[in-house]
């Protein structure tokens, strides 16, 4: 294996998704897909939330993803998904965050209607301070709820937390502001999964932020695993960059979460 | 041999792109082990299209016209693969004009690029009812629209799709088995889209060598009537 394959079967994916969704087709939604396409593209682990509670029922969503972390131990590694509205969010959190396999939180601002650094979500960083979890979180820059902003914001009450910036900011007319986020709060990892990602994108992005401060992801099953690895085994990428955003900045961050 | 049906060929607005010159396209190309890309000007989609385009010196590039219907228009072309943007240069898919161009193109068997955004399902249906024999590659269908794809796709034959984005979780394996390897073509739709992970992507299809080989550039040889060189 040369230079060029050494990440193979390295990869952590650190934004997936198990389960369905509403406004668009996926036509199979089993686990037993994913894990084939983590298979064929070299892929060892991917951290996943569960779309059920990303939508409706964090509850049942994460009761599911918790029999998803027992069906495939060490392939799959959870986000408990947080609901700001439900009154006993913070104690399931803490039981979540102590089970097997689960390693973090996942906040979606988007879908539950609540700011990234409204008092709903307070507790979930602190419970997450606690329990030393990392925390995922949607981000979209002009968004109401989750641009770059607020990212800074809470990292900045809550320096201890490893936050992943989910996306990046997602649009591209946001990813200098993502950066510049990343280069102020310690804390702040940008996540880089999305459909307006590019290959060039991506190598700006490093060269701002440095790999060490990203991660990959992929949004699998929503988005389709290997483009999003692609983008950036195929960039302009130095292999030691390269490495950093597949596996070794997310193996740095899960060893501090143990 | 890889042929990427999707790309643009020309500096672009908004961005600082290695393809503003055919020199770093083709170096994009060898980059990415792509043989051959069909190219449009960024001019036709960004400025002008009736302004007659310069031509392509690399061999490793095959010129797509942008064509704008009507008396304001481009006039026809002979190529074997042509593009409309409908919605950039405000003319109507399925208005008098369009649907004449349209024919002549179904008639000399030549096929059209049409972008996901640039019509609306209802558009791209009507014209492929008065057109059944027009052959349409739809491109930049993202991952949502997988639902009204498969619609236009069940009801035309000759509707086809590129990969640029179609980047939902198998997706391209869906399609492949429900239309078949023939309607499926490898493209990027790059620089505005990615062509990194759509190429990753073709290396990586759960499929047969076969259906493979046609996506990633049997069907375009087929289509550009070219042979196993791609001359």
């Amino acid at each position: 294996m040369n230079d060029q394959d050494a990440w193979h079967g390295k990869v952590i994916d650190a934004h997936g998704h198990l389960g369905g969704w509403f406004n668009f087709a996926i036509p199979d939604t089993s686990a037993e897909s994913l894990v084939a396409v983590m298979d064929r593209c070299g892929v060892a682990t991917m951290c996943v939330s569960h779309l059920l509670g990303v939508g409706p029922d964090a509850r049942a969503g994460n009761a599911l993803l918790l029999a998803e972390l027992a069906r495939w131990p060490g392939r799959f590694l959870g986000y408990a998904v947080y609901d700001p509205h439900d009154p006993q969010a913070p104690e399931r959190l803490r039981d979540l965050l102590g089970e097997p396999g689960v390693i973090g939180v996942k906040l979606h601002p988007e879908t539950h209607g609540h700011p990234l650094d409204g008092p709903g979500y307070e507790p979930a960083f602190a419970v997450a301070a606690a329990s030393g979890a990392i925390v995922l979180s949607h981000g979209e820059s002009g968004s109401p709820w989750s641009g770059p902003a607020r990212f800074a914001t809470v990292a900045g009450r809550h320096p201890t937390v490893p936050l992943l910036m989910g996306h990046a900011g997602l649009w591209p007319s946001g990813f200098a502001a993502a950066a510049d986020v990343a280069k102020r709060c310690p804390n702040v990892v940008l996540e880089i999964c999305g459909s307006r990602m590019t290959a060039r994108h991506l190598a700006r992005l490093v060269a701002a932020a440095g790999a060490d401060r990203m991660v990959f992801g992929s949004d699998a099953l929503f988005l389709d695993l290997r483009v999003g690895l692609g983008r950036v085994v195929l960039a302009r990428l130095d292999p030691a960059d390269r490495d950093l955003l597949l596996f070794g900045t997310m193996t740095r961050l899960l060893e501090g979460a143990r | 041999m890889i042929i990427d049906i999707d790309r643009v060929l020309g500096p672009i607005p908004g961005d600082d792109v290695a393809s503003a010159d055919e020199e770093g396209l083709v170096a994009e190309l060898d980059r990415h082990r792509i043989d051959l890309a069909c190219v449009v000007r960024s001019r036709a989609l960004f400025y002008d299209p009736t302004d007659p385009p310069p031509r392509t010196v690399s061999d490793r590039l095959v010129p797509v016209p942008v064509l704008v219907p009507g008396p304001l228009g481009t006039g026809g072309s002979a190529a074997r693969l042509v593009r409309l943007c409908p919605a950039e240069h405000r003319f109507a898919l399925t208005g008098p004009h369009c649907l004449a161009l349209a024919g002549d193109l179904a008639d000399q068997g030549t096929a059209v690029l049409l972008g996901w955004e640039s019509a609306t399902f209802e558009g791209i249906h009507r014209l492929a009812t008065r057109h059944p024999g027009l052959r349409l590659i739809l491109t930049g269908t993202g991952y949502r629209s997988l639902r009204e794809l498969a619609d236009l796709m069940d009801a035309h034959p000759r509707i086809g799709v590129d990969t640029a984005t179609l980047n939902g979780h198998r997706h391209v394996e869906w399609l492949v088995r429900r239309y078949g390897a023939h309607r499926v073509w490898f493209g990027t739709g790059a620089p505005i889209s990615d062509d990194a992970g759509p190429r990753f992507q073709l290396d990586h299809l759960d499929l047969p060598d076969a259906d493979v080989a046609l996506i990633a550039g049997g069907n375009a040889r087929d289509l550009l009537e070219l042979d196993h060189e791609g001359r």
